[in-house]
Parts: structure tokens; sequence; C-alpha cells
């Protein structure tokens, strides 16, 4: 089995995005043999009110809840976000949230977004942050949006000892606190795969081997992103078939509760 | 991947180093690159090393063309020579090219960022591969964010399109459509010079990027590539929705028919 924790459908306000509706991503997701994605609005990365993308994706789930798993996109600056959370997890059925702090113009460390994680914690809903949206080299010229430092998210993640994290399209972990300090931190971070290559500087062999297997979760990007690629990764890590697939399927499941 | 035609990693490189340096670290990752291409089912290398120290003087060309050589003798016939020259210095770039031509397996010039390929500096150069019938590979990137790396931002596809327009004759490859910037911009300026073609590498693998290519470039006119980007290049060309015979054109038919080989 394969579940796919970092997916999104939806418009992309910079780019057009193709298989982003609730039936295109089953394609995508047939196409690479993925079974599960967890999945976001990209719409609501841009949108002022980061709510009406959730209000979006639950259209487009709502006929595919046995593949498609929701998680919220929500910011914690934005009016009435403690009502919307509420509602992503009553309604929509969110499993989590995407934070995009440097699309929504907060810091991790800011407070609001310690109540934010603090909230969602308590309805049992874990937090995935993404990295970065897209490729900085690309940005659209009105954005200036960088990627959100891992040591920021070491950081947060050791405040948060009762909270679970995945870190999403991150790369650079060799010098990171994330890796660097993993004994001092609290156990409870994930790291999706999607950019680090175990090949040539091997940076996902050496994740892989300095937090264990049980750290490492499946993740594509699509379809912001090709599947392949993250495929092929797991192809040639040199990791056991257990472990495959633990980081596949079994490390997320249990993060799912199921 | 193909019983018939080679595998062919159009961009790779071997790390650069100081004559007197420890260079154990940089053999490590030669050999870790070729150790992935092992994995990966690719066939031929071809490497070139730009990435040294800038303003790049004579000495310094010549010495990381020495190191690609070192490696063509470590792994005989699994690696093809791009030679790399700072145009600034006509005529030891030329002699330089002129040296490593009489290697067999020498297929290519590399413009790297040096000066801008379309600045007349380049065209001794550029003339002098036309003359010896070798492939121009010129890096490229339409990076959107000027503060990522203003080097890097100096060349775009517009510039190798200004090259190919003035030397229609010339067989140009343009650099890497994932290796940063707004690769819908590149791919629809490249496509307006028909004697330019784009290889595939780079860590960016964005949805569509290698199909848009297809699209606009077709299959003639792109190549495999990885540029260190492994698993990412590999995986996008995967990806690519194209049939068997466009696959093979890519993966190493239109290299070869570039350097006179198929």
């Amino acid at each position: 089995m394969i579940v796919d924790c970092n997916a999104y459908i939806g418009h992309y306000a910079f780019r057009r995005l193709h298989y982003n509706t609730g039936d295109g991503i089953l394609q995508l997701m047939d196409r690479a043999g993925i079974d599960r994605a967890c999945v976001s609005s990209a719409g609501a990365i841009m949108y002022r009110n980061s709510q009406a993308g959730n209000e979006e994706l639950l259209e487009e789930i709502e006929p595919h809840r046995d593949r498609l798993i929701p998680f919220a996109v929500l910011n914690p600056t934005y009016a009435a976000w403690e009502r919307d959370i509420t509602w992503c997890k009553s309604v929509l059925g969110a499993k989590g949230l995407r934070l995009y702090p440097s699309y929504h113009m907060y810091k991790l460390s800011d407070f609001c977004c310690s109540e934010m994680i603090e909230a969602a914690t308590e309805l049992g809903m874990m937090i995935s942050i993404p990295v970065r949206a897209e490729d900085s080299r690309q940005r659209h010229w009105l954005v200036q949006a960088p990627d959100v430092p891992l040591n920021d998210i070491a950081a947060l993640v050791a405040g948060h000892p009762n909270a679970r994290f995945i870190v999403l399209e991150g790369l650079g972990f060799r010098g990171s606190d994330l890796v660097r300090k993993a004994d001092e931190l609290p156990h409870n971070y994930w790291i999706e795969m999607s950019r680090p290559d175990p090949l040539f500087d091997k940076e996902l062999q050496f994740v892989k081997d300095a937090l264990g297997a049980e750290r490492l979760v499946f993740g594509t990007g699509i379809c912001f992103k090709y599947p392949e690629p993250a495929l092929l990764r797991m192809k040639v890590l040199q990791a056991t078939e257990d472990e495959k697939a633990d980081i596949y399927a079994g490390n997320m499941l249990r993060l799912l509760g199921e | 991947m193909f019983e018939d035609v080679p595998l062919i990693d159009t961009h790779a490189h071997v790390m650069y180093s100081d004559p007197d340096a420890d260079d154990s670290r940089q053999r490590g990752l030669d050999a870790a690159y070729v150790e992935a291409a092992d994995v990966l089912g690719i066939d031929i290398l071809v490497v070139s090393c730009p990435m040294v120290r800038k303003p790049t003087t004579p000495e310094i060309f010549r010495h990381a063309n020495s190191l690609v050589i070192d490696a063509m003798q470590k792994w005989p016939g699994r690696i093809w020579l791009t030679t790399y020259i700072n145009p600034g210095w006509t005529r030891e770039a030329i002699a330089e090219i002129q040296r490593t031509a009489e290697l067999e397996d020498m297929v290519a010039i590399k413009l790297l960022w040096d000066y801008n390929c379309s600045d007349p500096v380049c065209f001794p150069v550029i003339e002098k591969a036309i003359e010896l019938d070798k492939i121009i590979i010129i890096h490229q990137a339409h990076h959107t964010n000027m503060l990522f790396n203003r080097r890097h931002f100096d060349v775009d596809a517009a510039d190798v399109v200004a090259v190919a327009n003035r030397y229609p004759e010339a067989k140009i490859i343009a650099d890497h459509i994932g290796g940063g910037g707004d690769w819908e911009w590149t791919i629809k300026t490249l496509a307006e010079a028909p004697n330019v073609l784009q290889e595939i590498s780079g860590s960016n693998f964005d949805e569509n990027i290698v199909d848009m290519q297809l699209q606009y470039l077709g299959a003639d006119r792109m190549v495999f590539a990885c540029d260190c980007s492994m698993s990412s290049s590999m995986g996008k060309f995967r990806a690519l929705q194209a049939g068997t015979e466009d696959k093979k054109k890519i993966a190493g038919g239109n290299f070869l028919r570039l350097c006179g080989r198929l």
C-alpha cells in the first residue's frame, strides 16, 4: 500500500495545475500506484480567506473519501480561524493542518501560530508544514515568500512536544537541527521524502539512517509535481522491505490513527 | 533502458579541486556519480567541470578539463568530455578546445556564465566549435527571483536564441529545464530556435515540465540529462507521456545524432 502525505488539489495562483480536481488527482494516483493521499487546497495558499479553499476541498473530496484524506489550510492571523478549525475538523473531517507562514505573513514563533497548533492538537489534528509551495527560483514577480527555515521548524517542534508535525518539501536536512539535534528534540516530527535524493549526495539515505525509517513518510507533491521521482527515490533507497512498507504507508497510517 | 539506444546523461560533472589540494572528497563524489548512474541504468556520462573559482583563468580551465580526462581514463568508454573554457581568454580558450578535441570522446564545449553567451567575446569559441563540428552546451535559466543568484540570472533562453539565430548551423543544447527559473517562459522562448535542443535535468520536477517541453519543442529537440539531480531527472523522464520511439530519441538518439554517431 502507498499513502501519499503530500498532495494538493484546486487552482494555484501562478501556474496552471493539471489533475487538480478530485477525479483528476485519482487519475494521477492510479498512474503512480498510490492508494490514498492527504490532500489540501492549493487555492487556499493565496486566498486571503483560506477557509474558502477548505470549502472547495470538501466539494472535491466528498465522493472519494475512501482515498482522499483532507488536510486544512488555515492562517492564524486571519479572522475567525478558531471557528474555521472546528468546521475543518467536524465537517471537512480534516486530519491535520497545513501551515504557510511565508505566504500568510507570520512566523512559526508567533504566539498566534502557537495558539493554532495547540487548538489543532486538542482536536487530534497533526500539523504539516510545506517548506515551500514551489521553487522560489520561479516565484511570481509579485510574491516574496522565502522557504521556511528547517531550524525554525526544529524550534517549533521543541516548543510543542504534544503536537505531531510532518515536514513537507524539505531539503538540506544534513545541516539542520532537525537532524543534528534530533536526540535533543521530542520525537514528534516526521520527514516527507519527495525532495532529498538517495543517490549521489545521498541526503535521503542520510536522513533515513540518522532518524530511522520510522520517521520518514512517503510523499510526492502531486499535482504540483510529478509523482515518479518520489517513487524512484523509494525504489533505490537502501532499506529493508519492512522499512519501506513503513515509509510507504505504515508510518502515516499510524499517524492517522488507522 | 533501451537495447538499441544508450541512455546518455548529457549534463554530468566531476568536482573541481585545486592541483595541490586534498581532493579525496571530490573524487568520492565522482565515484558516487558513476555509482548512481549504474543504479539508474545510465550508460554514458557527458562530463564537464565548470564549477571552479571565478574568474576562471586558463590554468584553472585547463586543470578542470584534465580532471575530466582523468575520469575518462578511470572509467574508460563511460565518460565523454565537454570541454569547459572561459571565452574571455580567446586564444587560450581556442587552444584548449583544439587540444581536447584530439580526444575521440570530446563531443562538446560548455559555456557557463563567465560571459553571457550572446556577448561577442563568445563568438570565436562558438565559431571554433562549429568548425570542429562540436556541440555547444549553454548554461541558462530564467530566474524570477533576483535575490537567488545574480550570476545565474544573467543568461537565459533569450540569450541562447540570440546565439542560435546568429549561428543557425550551430548545434546547441540549452541546459536544464529543471535547473530553476520560470520553465514555461524558457520553453516558449526556445521554441522559436529550431537549432536549439534542451535537456531535461535539474532538481525541479514540476508536473508538466517535460510534457510542455515535448509539446513545444518536440521529441527531436529534447535530450536526457541529470546535472547531479539523479532521481529527480530520471523520475521526470519516466513521467514524460511520450511513446517509446520518442523516448529513445530523448534518451540518447538525439545526442548521438548531434555527435554524428548514429
